[in-house]
């Protein structure tokens, strides 16, 4: 097993000194043909090396095309790009995300892919569905995240209860959050953080719920199953083995872990880069599939990569976009150990990146998988989501009444969508 | 109510005779309290950025790094192209600045000293860009840099701002507190709006444009959201925008971060140090009255 | 005649001689006191005008009010987020008028005007007890005093949310030692607002007593000798007498305080967070502005909100116009 991520080190650093070696060279011949220069729009600053590699990579096969990062921070990426956008200027190739999926490719901001006829099965199905738009394919998965179940060995081990497995059920689950609550230490059980993709939208689908229906069109809040997945995390909080709302609100669940305030955490797979970097939880934590409700579930999300419809070098854009979504660069992204890369049979590179985390259990969960719910206008729900659910979270109003809000303003939201 | 001088005011003065003194030790108590309360959390920035990110994430959070991890500063370098932002963020400031020093003087000094019919109607139009507020002009400004070709330049990131109904206002008030009979002296001698402008006014002017030019300065240094918005290439962002750049999407290296913001601050501070006697000089001269 | 002779001689005649000025901003007889001048004159001074005006009109209509005119007009529209919009009319405002959030937002905002101007007595007494004559170490103090106004927003939140943090903030350590039980600040619906009011005047307090301090100066020292001649103390020559001569920069101040005030966004967007159970409490206007325009993608609805509140501010200001001839003293 080392050997192969030695293998793909070794191959991965060849690359980049052919390409250095290349790039030293390269400029004199390629002014000649008229270089090609593309604009690569990310926003995660922790990734932008393995971009860089992956860059690096693809020049050398295609030495008369140029390729520069464009980073913005998250908070303002969207705001930005709609409105260069909106002026015929983003980036010729981005990073897209499921939440603001179906508002660029409603309005024929991204360019669908008919004409690249790209083979979909080497990627998660879910993933692949989730870049649909009316049945046409829109984007190339990048990576994909899902959700685990990170705890701390050294809490578990001082309230004596067995480690969690990928067999645990919400009774277990509940047996073992009541155990490893202790209040004169000031550590809980769980962080019932407000969030939808690491905390509700998990137990929400494990109860047989549904955040949106399939067609998009009408919220699944005022189903009882969603209302039950919403309150195993009010429950948490009532019975005190969470922190309260305020208490998260004023510091991060994710900081209280990493501090062993908290026994366990829902946590997605990007944390491991996080953990792995914080001394406490190098090798202090572990990870394993979450518990199941009436079923087994977990929310997948990932990036995709995409082309501007309005990019001036189409052809360019396109041959990139496909290297991005090739085996080649899911590799180089796969050894850099930040995420995981979609495309299949990439993903062990990642796996062995931390290897005192169990971090196979996160790839165990994708049968089980359930895609991000989106729509047109996912944020206009979103926000709704924040606000009302914000209610139940403090106590102040009971999960029922609060989750029958909140179906009737998104579904107002939803109606407001165009089809 | 009638104007308020010197005699009127000792008259309301004369009718309570008694003394009392509060000594300077009292004085300087308040003041070094305030000095806490205002320039304490820059001491808990200080130590952040020393720390290491598990430190600094530590709950419960530690005042003092168990070690100094000077490092953070040249990651602060290698995280950003921290030379060239410097470069990019002195250009905006000094452009800026310039731009408001020259055009608001020539704005403020007609509307203090020409009259023309509109004079004050266009002056209230003038005010009112000072009401709005400047989330409601990023997405415009940003269309209008679009179709002028220039977005992602260094010009992008001063253009706008060298023009200011702030810098206007306060020129104004600082023009009308010169004397007239300079104005009139000139006129008499046959001298045109342009030369007393520049001749007389300009140089008068220099406490109120020293003043303007400060916070100008300042206000251009930590601007973020324009330069963010408006230029992609880190190479042709400023500091500021630099510096959020540091925030990943799932982790950030707080102390970086703070270390970053703490070399950032430090020009603007040395600018003021240096010449803050000029600032309130300047402000005290243009009288800020009616 | 030297430069500093001529404005104090030009202050002092001001305030010594006329008997009746004119209110501020008239110009009926104009700044020389003569007849307006005829017509050729009255043609080329325009012309003059028209030159110097120039620049600063034109890159404040371009960049600033064409904006203002773009969103009135896209208020009545229903604006996509890649452009495009279609014309709906009243729609956006009749919605206005039910929004129950933007009800509470703007009464928010009107909190934090009012609690903001609590800044200014701040600002003032350090000015006066900074600025008094003599005083040693004005340049350190003012300098460490300015920090706040120069720092970097991200910076500023980070720090403020430690200090404010419920359990382990500093504030909240400090008071456990006189042996009060803190609540969390910025969480705690009943106290974020006036949590974020805190910052902001921690915030400002230093660039207004900057200005309070030079308006300070200007005051010229043979009032407060004569003063003290006739026995008045420290406190009693500040209230007689600084705090009427001051009354123009003390306008200045006001008018921007609850201008700023008025558009608080960054303080409430850095230190709030969406799931924060205190939002409802502490959202201002410019914060569902924000929300609607570049998050939920409403953005015709956000132009009528926004152009709302640009008529609120101008509203303020004018009457704050009008009330300075109750308490301003110019000359």
């Amino acid at each position: 097993m080392r050997k192969k991520k030695l293998a793909v080190a070794a191959a991965s650093l060849a690359l980049l000194g052919s390409a250095a070696a290349c790039s030293s060279g390269g400029g004199t011949a390629a002014a000649a043909g008229g270089k090609v220069s593309l604009t690569y729009g990310v926003w995660d600053t922790n990734q932008v090396p393995a971009m860089k590699q992956i860059i690096a990579a693809f020049e050398k096969q295609n030495p008369d095309i140029s390729v520069t990062v464009q980073l913005t921070p998250y908070t303002d990426y969207f705001t930005k790009l709609q409105a260069a956008a909106t002026g015929g200027q983003a980036p010729d190739v981005f990073w897209m995300n499921g939440p603001n999926f179906q508002l660029y490719a409603s309005n024929g901001v991204i360019e669908p892919l008919t004409s690249l006829t790209p083979d979909t099965s080497v990627y998660p199905a879910s993933l692949v569905k989730l870049y649909q738009y009316k049945g046409v394919q829109y984007g190339l998965p990048k990576d994909f995240d899902t959700v685990g179940l990170w705890y701390d060995k050294s809490i578990f081990d001082a309230a004596k209860v067995a480690y969690p497995t990928a067999s645990w059920t919400w009774a277990d689950f509940q047996t073992a959050a009541a155990k490893l609550t202790n209040p004169s230490k000031g550590i809980y059980a769980v962080g019932a953080t407000l969030e939808g993709q690491e905390n509700y939208y998990d137990t929400i689908f494990q109860a047989g719920g549904q955040v949106i229906s399939a067609n998009g069109k009408n919220s699944g809040y005022a189903d009882p199953a969603t209302i039950a997945g919403l309150s195993f995390w009010t429950d948490l909080i009532a019975k005190k083995q969470s922190p309260s709302l305020q208490q998260m609100t004023d510091t991060a669940p994710l900081d209280m872990f990493e501090s062993g305030k908290l026994a366990m955490f829902w946590g997605g797979s990007w944390d491991a880069v996080a953990f792995g970097a914080n001394a406490n939880t190098k090798t202090g934590v572990n990870v394993t599939q979450l518990p199941s409700g009436v079923k087994k579930a977990t929310v997948i999300h990932g990036l995709a990569n995409v082309v501007f419809s309005h990019t001036a070098h189409l052809a360019e854009a396109e041959k990139f976009e496909t290297f991005l979504g090739s085996q080649q660069a899911a590799q180089i992204e796969a050894s850099t150990g930040t995420v995981i890369p979609a495309y299949n049979g990439t993903q062990q590179a990642w796996v062995k990146a931390y290897p005192q985390y169990d971090l196979q259990a996160f790839l165990d969960e994708l049968p089980n998988s359930v895609p991000y719910p989106i729509s047109q206008n996912t944020a206009a729900w979103n926000t709704l989501e924040a606000n009302l659910l914000a209610k139940a979270w403090d106590g102040s109003e009971p999960v029922a009444t609060v989750a029958q809000q909140l179906a009737t303003q998104m579904n107002a939201a939803l109606a407001k969508e165009k089809q | 109510m009638a104007s308020l001088d010197g005699n009127s005011v000792l008259v309301r003065l004369r009718a309570r005779p008694r003394r009392r003194r509060y000594g300077p030790i009292g004085a300087h108590t308040f003041l070094i309290a305030a000095v806490i309360a205002l320039a304490g959390p820059f001491v808990w920035e200080l130590l952040t950025s020393f720390k290491s990110l598990t430190e600094s994430t530590a709950v419960p959070p530690t005042l003092l790094p168990s070690n100094w991890h000077t490092g953070n500063y040249s990651s602060v370098f290698s995280g950003i192209p921290f030379r060239s932002m410097l470069f990019n963020s002195v250009v905006n400031a000094l452009a800026r600045t310039c731009g408001q020093l020259l055009f608001c003087s020539m704005a403020a000094y007609a509307f203090a000293w020409i009259e023309f019919p509109g004079r004050r109607v266009l002056f209230g139009v003038f005010l009112s860009v000072l009401l709005v507020p400047s989330q409601l002009l990023v997405i415009p400004q940003y269309q209008i840099m679009q179709s002028l070709h220039l977005l992602n330049t260094l010009p992008a990131l001063f253009l706008p701002g060298m023009f200011s109904a702030f810098g206007t206002f306060l020129l104004r008030q600082f023009f009308l507190a010169l004397p007239p009979e300079l104005q009139e002296a000139a006129r008499l001698d046959g001298a045109n709006p342009l030369r007393i402008f520049w001749s007389i006014m300009l140089p008068l002017a220099r406490p109120g444009l020293t003043a303007l030019g400060i916070l100008t300065l300042i206000w251009s240094w930590n601007d973020l959201l324009w330069p963010l918005i408006v230029n992609t290439d880190p190479g042709k962002m400023t500091l500021s925008a630099g510096l959020a750049s540091l925030q990943g999407q799932y982790l950030t290296d707080y102390p970086v971060l703070m270390a970053g913001a703490l070399m950032a601050t430090v020009p603007v501070i040395v600018v003021f140090v240096v010449l803050q006697r000029r600032v309130v000089e300047g402000i005290a001269l243009t009288g800020t009255k009616g | 005649m030297t430069m500093a002779a001529t404005r104090t001689g030009a202050r002092s005649a001001a305030s010594a001689g006329e008997s009746a000025p004119a209110p501020a901003g008239s110009r009926t007889t104009g700044r020389l006191g003569r007849r307006r001048p005829g017509g050729a004159a009255r043609r080329s001074n325009a012309l003059w005008a028209a030159l110097f005006l120039a620049p600063t009109a034109l890159g404040l209509g371009v960049f600033y009010l064409w904006p203002v005119v773009q969103t009135l007009y896209y208020s009545f529209t229903t604006w996509g987020p890649f452009g495009g919009h279609t014309w709906s009319g009243l729609d956006n405002y009749r919605q206005i008028l039910h929004d129950p959030d933007l009800r509470s937002a703007f009464e928010n905002t009107a909190w934090y005007c009012l609690l903001g101007l609590l800044g200014i007595p701040v600002s003032l007494a350090l000015a006066a007890v900074l600025g008094r004559p003599g005083r040693r170490g004005v340049a350190a103090y003012r300098t460490l005093m300015f920090l706040p106004v120069v720092t970097m927003p991200a910076a500023v939140a980070i720090v403020w949310r430690w200090l404010y943090n419920g359990d382990y903030g500093l504030i909240n350590a400090l008071l456990r030692k006189v042996g009060i039980h803190g609540t969390y600040w910025i969480s705690d619906p009943h106290t974020a607002l006036i949590a974020v009011v805190v910052v902001g005047i921690w915030s400002t307090v230093g660039y207004n007593m900057v200005i309070l301090m030079a308006g300070l100066q200007s005051i010229p020292r043979q009032y407060y000798e004569a003063a003290e001649v006739d026995g008045a103390g420290p406190v009693r020559q500040f209230f007689a007498l600084t705090v009427p001569l001051l009354s123009p920069s003390l306008f200045f101040v006001t008018v921007l305080s609850v201008i700023g005030s008025l558009q608080t966004f960054d303080l409430v967007y850095m230190l709030i967070g969406r799931t924060n159970p205190a939002l409802p409490q502490t959202r201002t206007v410019v914060y569902l502005f924000y929300q609607d325009a570049f998050i939920d993608n409403n953005r015709g609805y956000a132009a009528a909100m926004a152009f709302l509140l640009l008529l609120v501010i101008v509203a303020v200001t004018a009457v704050q116009f009008r009330l300075q001839r109750r308490w301003v003293h110019y000359g």
